[in-house]
């Protein structure tokens, strides 16, 4: 299948720092895809090329289009949420609807209105009048009732309380994802998103650190948990990480054998957050 | 054609304030002002003594001279509404391109499959006959209450109104003329518009500075500059400003000396144009070598401005 999004020596300047530096990325459809990445690592900037709002050097397709040159056509087709804070303060809901109905060819009022029945958002509220939770959920019921097949997200659930998070995944996995839909994340709560992503993107110093696909990730990478005794036979063997936590020793590794580790103590999948740490500190040394 | 629809609706719902209840107001002054100095004369005239009169004396006189009369303090009582209108589009255009960058919501209008040019006309769109569409519909009612209330004041002291004012005023032919300088006065003024939408899309802060410091001080070292080499002090920037606001098509000034109306196209100072109000003097103006030029500076702010627009997201 074509790609939804393919780059090629993408790269991003600001003066004379690369924000963006020669990337290349595939991303089939069908994926759910985490962008993650430090601060100031160019996660935004190479969804700002993506969406057509920044210019950029080298190739970049997405659903076969030039992001740069045909943003307008390309919306027909991507959605995205740029944080939560981001519609207009002074419209109201209907106003809203109204006019995404017109400009949006793939929108449907009904959908919208049918998960806008679930909240507290009515037709009749102004953005400003609705909370922080609530503006997210309207966000999410508009770009929900558009049949778009790629979906991006840059820091969603921003500054919202633990209810809403849970709830904007669940509604996003639930009644929107499928086979023909991707869907880019970024985000600094890995530990939110990574039981739903399929695949992982870490993005550090505008490059990609890894790219592989949840299953990838769990074949490769192994987290030893031993005890202090064990400890410099389990370093031996090339860990790409090592912390303490309680007195015991928890070593990362990257295609290791894993009946070797087995004899040195627990064995568990590493988390994301934990992954991406060791990554990141594995890039810097 | 449905977008745009759709992009000026919402420039309707943004600036309701602006675009509509302004000449609300203005219309509602004008009528305040007429109840206000009727319940004077009310007060102060013995059973309407004063104003029967006055009413009888002006049915004496030629048709021609009240249709006259009807017609001049219609296009005179306009300027009020012109001159606050200007006003609205001058912040209106200021803000256009950059109020949603500064509150962010740029990122949701980008993510609408709208393009930025669409984006960029239904503003100017919205300046140059939106804006005058509203403020002329509620010049229209103002002047027909004002004339019912006229009516009903001559009707008191047992006057005729059809005769006496109605039969013989020509309101279509004002409000035409009005209309007319109006969207004579918005291709005019595109130098200008394109102005104010390019500092709305560069401006990082208080566009209100950026649109008008860079000209004043652009003058000021010209006119210094010019001084040192000559010792005479010619035209510069301002005078080209001023020249373009005199010059103007739009009905701006209104006065009565001598009996005679002196309603105007511009402020009449300079002898370039006849500042007559009739329709040829407005096309004389759309057809000049000043409008050319104008046309060619529009072009080129806007441009910019678009290509500002398009790159508006990016940091």
């Amino acid at each position: 299948m074509n790609p939804v999004i393919s780059a090629r020596g993408l790269t991003k300047r600001y003066g004379r720092t690369m924000a963006v530096d020669h990337i290349d990325i595939d991303i089939p459809p069908g994926r759910i895809v985490g962008l993650i990445g430090p601060n100031g690592a160019g996660k935004t900037t190479a969804l700002k090329a993506i969406l057509g709002l920044a210019t950029f050097e080298g190739e970049l397709s997405v659903l076969g289009k030039n992001p740069a040159r045909d943003r307008a056509a390309l919306m027909e087709d991507v959605c995205f949420i740029a944080d939560v804070a981001v519609l207009p303060r002074w419209i109201r809901v209907w106003q809203l609807i109204d006019l995404t109905e017109q400009i949006h060819p793939r929108f449907s009022r009904e959908t919208c209105l049918e998960y806008l029945s679930h909240t507290k958002v009515t037709p009749e509220h102004k953005v400003k009048q609705l909370s922080k939770g609530m503006v997210a959920q309207l966000h999410l019921a508009l770009v929900m009732a558009i049949d778009a097949r790629l979906l991006v997200l840059d820091e969603p659930t921003l500054g919202l309380d633990i209810l809403y998070r849970k709830q904007f995944y669940t509604n996003l996995l639930n009644d929107y994802f499928d086979e023909q839909r991707t869907i880019l994340i970024t985000t600094h709560q890995v530990e939110e998103v990574e039981h739903i992503l399929t695949d992982l993107l870490f993005i550090q110093d505008g490059k990609i650190a890894l790219e592989a696909t949840m299953e990838e990730v769990q074949e490769r990478y192994v987290e030893l948990m031993a005890s202090a005794q064990q400890a410099e036979q389990a370093r031996s063997l090339k860990p790409m990480f090592e912390r303490v936590l309680f007195g015991r020793h928890i070593f990362l590794y990257d295609n290791a054998d894993r009946a070797q580790l087995a004899e040195l103590g627990e064995l568990h999948t590493p988390s994301v957050a934990d992954l991406f740490v060791a990554t990141m500190q594995e890039d810097q040394s | 054609m449905k977008r745009m629809i759709a992009l000026l609706r919402r420039e309707f719902w943004e600036n309701k304030g602006a675009f509509r209840t302004t000449p609300l107001v203005i219309g509602g002054i004008y009528i305040a002002f007429l109840l206000m100095a009727i319940f004077t004369t009310a007060h102060i005239d013995d059973d309407l003594y004063t104003f029967r009169e006055a009413v009888h004396v002006l049915a004496g006189r030629p048709a021609e001279f009240r249709g006259m009369i009807m017609y001049q303090s219609m296009l005179g009582s306009s300027v009020f509404f012109t001159v606050v209108m200007s006003f609205v589009i001058f912040f209106y255009l200021l803000g256009s391109l950059y109020d949603d960058r500064k509150d962010r919501s740029i990122l949701f209008w980008k993510s609408l499959p709208a393009s930025d040019t669409l984006t960029v006309a239904s503003k100017l769109l919205s300046a140059m006959f939106i804006i005058p569409v509203f403020f002329l519909a509620i010049t229209v009612l103002t002047h027909i209450i004002m004339a019912v209330i006229g009516s009903l004041m001559v009707l008191g002291v047992d006057g005729n109104p059809w005769t006496l004012f109605l039969s013989v005023s020509s309101p279509l032919k004002a409000w035409g003329m009005i209309a007319a300088s109006y969207f004579a006065q918005s291709i005019w003024a595109l130098p200008l518009y394109g102005w104010l939408m390019l500092v709305s899309a560069f401006a990082p802060r208080v566009p209100l500075l950026f649109a008008t410091l860079p000209p004043l001080v652009f003058a000021v070292l010209q006119t210094w500059i010019e001084f040192l080499r000559t010792f005479t002090l010619k035209n510069n920037l301002m005078g080209l400003i001023g020249e373009w606001l005199f010059n103007s098509p739009a009905i701006l000034t209104a006065e009565v000396h001598d009996g005679e109306g002196g309603i105007a196209l511009g402020i009449p100072l300079t002898k370039d144009f006849d500042h007559a109000v009739t329709l040829a003097n407005m096309i004389d103006r759309l057809f000049s070598t000043q409008m050319l030029i104008g046309l060619i500076v529009a072009a080129v702010f806007l441009t910019t401005a678009l290509w500002l627009r398009h790159r508006a997201a990016e940091s």
